[in-house]
């Protein structure tokens, strides 16, 4: 497993950290997770895996004057039997890894390291710094910039066809809580040219609005649009209507253009079907209501527009909530009626029934779930009428902060004859005293 | 393109004369606190109004908005891409990034297997599925895995 200087030099940060810091609130969290699979493949030969994965993340407020703080993030996985997918028997990422300081007004802060962004149109990862500030009148501002966080290059090709760095930002305006806008962008370096992939340049534009007039309404959503192109990319838009206490009633209208859309990712444009001149749109609604805290129901549809043709999914979902929330529980049922053009090659429909059943018993001492899937073809895939995936669950809370469990799940699909899992779960959540669990 | 490269350093040098005017007044802003000053329980759908009554400060919106009904967990993104700060008040970024990551190790729905009760994306046999699901609405594809989170991906798709 190589993994470069840079990509530690987050963690490196640490090193940084002023030596007079006092009254630390330390936080770790730890998931250890060792797997065995055996996959019996249609065709095939069987295979067994048993990956052993350590996710790690350490949280430490109050550093030096009490607005510092550090937070890590990451993963390593060894595979102890087969490769599990690719060709390195050991794999690992930093996900996270940065100092943040934290002003107590105006909701005020700087970052520096690897981290994430979400703002308006903009969600990325970089290396890097970010600013962000609320501002008299209810205006507010941040920024962002560094270096863009590169993952596995594209088969056959020396990059992942993205660029080397990343800029951005938001700025956006608020009144008396009924209404914000914003205005967002993210500018990244020049892709790379690619053997045999189509690449394009990563640079969006957009807008973004939350209103609400009174309680009972809010409308929200965001498009954007790709200057390389010079035409929109997307638009995705919410209405909730809230006309009675525990009801929503929401409709949703999302319509992407994917040759503004999907250009900048080499991957995407590589799939089957992809055509840059297309506009797909997906309009939908939904409405969930709370019978009692013990109950909610919810109902859903959604009809999809793309030249391939259109389809529909509409079904419903109960979850039930009872003694005190240590049992919890739920059922949902969905259909989609989807044509040939979305249909498995070999098949000539792609609609299908989801059913779900699943219910969860959580004690201060021990806890257990069950879990059943199961998709039906309306027409057979590889002679196979369905695919389902049962599952269980079974552990024991050694102290508040630390529990130990085991899955087990068994499931039929067209792809595997017979696929068995088995998992050893160890966690650790160590949470501040006093505060959110967070 | 070139309209972009023209007014970025001109947004830019407007976003620090903005941070520079806020610096001077920002004792007069208010601020969230860093993290929810009580314990919520764990795998209850939280409603915040419960305990917030419109109280809003400043120009921040009403707390009923955030309340994790159903409709909130399955439009979530909506929310996150303009208030994380609150989000962050009571959710690690772990929390997010067991899903939204550049390198996913593994089907969340696998890590928490003990938690049927979260929505999870992927659950079952999605190997199968995903060859309907990314021709029906290849954009949901790609909010994760269009230019990050995509080494399986590419194991067949090349």
């Amino acid at each position: 497993m190589k993994i470069p200087i840079k990509e530690l030099l987050p963690a490196f940060l640490f090193l940084t950290l002023p030596v007079t810091a006092h009254a630390v609130e330390t936080s770790v969290d730890s998931t250890t997770l060792v797997r065995i699979e055996q996959r019996d493949v249609t065709g095939g030969s069987k295979q067994t895996y048993a990956p052993a994965t350590q996710f790690l993340g350490l949280d430490m407020d109050k550093l030096a004057d009490g607005n510092l703080s550090l937070h890590l993030y990451g993963w390593g996985r060894y595979d102890l039997a087969d490769k599990s997918f690719n060709n390195d028997r050991a794999a690992g990422a930093l996900t996270y890894g940065y100092l943040q300081y934290r002003f107590k007004n105006a909701n005020a802060d700087v970052r520096a390291g690897r981290f994430f962004v979400h703002e308006g149109i903009v969600n990325e990862q970089l290396d890097g710094l970010s600013v962000r500030s609320d501002l008299p009148l209810g205006f507010g501002v941040s920024a962002f910039g560094g270096a863009t966080v590169h993952t596995k290059h594209l088969a056959g090709e020396s990059s992942d066809g993205k660029g080397d760095s990343l800029f951005g930002g938001r700025a956006n305006y608020r009144y008396k809580g009924m209404f914000e806008l914003g205005l967002s962008g993210v500018y990244e370096g020049k892709a790379p040219a690619l053997l045999t992939y189509k690449n394009a340049n990563h640079r969006l534009l957009g807008g973004d609005i939350w209103l609400s007039p009174c309680r009972m309404i809010e409308l929200m959503g965001h498009s954007s649009y790709n200057p390389d192109t010079k035409r929109v990319a997307e638009h995705s838009y919410l209405l909730n209507l809230k006309p009675v206490a525990h009801l929503t009633l929401a409709g949703e209208f999302n319509e992407h253009r994917e040759g503004s859309y999907f250009n900048s990712s080499a991957l995407f444009t590589k799939m089957p079907g992809f055509n840059p001149a297309e506009k797909s749109r997906s309009i939908g609604a939904n409405a969930s209501y709370e019978i009692s805290k013990t109950v909610d129901v919810s109902a859903d549809y959604k009809h999809y527009t793309r030249d391939i043709g259109n389809a529909d999914r509409y079904g419903a979902d109960v979850k039930l909530s009872l003694l005190n929330n240590m049992f919890r529980s739920g059922v949902g049922y969905h259909y989609l009626r989807a044509g040939q053009g979305f249909a498995i090659t070999g098949t000539t429909s792609a609609s299908y029934h989801e059913l779900r059943c699943y219910a969860l018993y959580d004690t201060n001492s021990f806890f257990t779930s069950f879990d059943v899937i199961d998709y039906l073809f309306t027409k057979r895939v590889k002679n196979e009428k369905s695919a389902w995936e049962a599952s269980a669950s079974v552990g024991y809370h050694i102290t508040p902060n630390l529990a130990v469990s085991g899955d087990f799940s068994y499931g039929q699909n067209p792809d595997y004859i017979d696929e068995t899992k088995g998992l050893i779960r160890l966690t650790y959540n160590m949470t501040y005293k006093n505060k959110g669990e967070k | 393109m070139r309209f972009f490269q023209q007014i970025f350093p001109a947004l830019a040098l407007a976003g620090l004369i903005m941070i520079l005017a806020a610096c001077a007044q920002m004792k007069a802003i208010p601020g969230l606190p860093a993290s929810h000053p009580e314990a919520l329980t764990v795998g209850q759908q939280v409603s915040c109004a419960e305990c917030h009554e419109d109280n809003q400060n400043g120009t921040l919106k009403a707390f009923d908005a955030f309340s994790h009904s159903p409709a909130f967990v399955k439009n979530h993104r909506f929310y996150a891409s303009s208030d994380e700060r609150l989000c962050s008040s009571c959710h690690k970024s772990s929390f997010c990034n067991d899903c939204h990551t550049n390198q996913v190790e593994m089907k969340p729905s696998i890590k928490y297997g003990n938690r049927p009760d979260r929505d999870m994306p992927h659950r079952g046999n999605f190997m199968t599925l995903h060859k309907i699901e990314g021709k029906l609405d290849p954009a949901s594809c790609y909010r994760c895995h269009g230019r990050a989170n995509n080494e399986r991906c590419i194991t067949c798709h090349r």
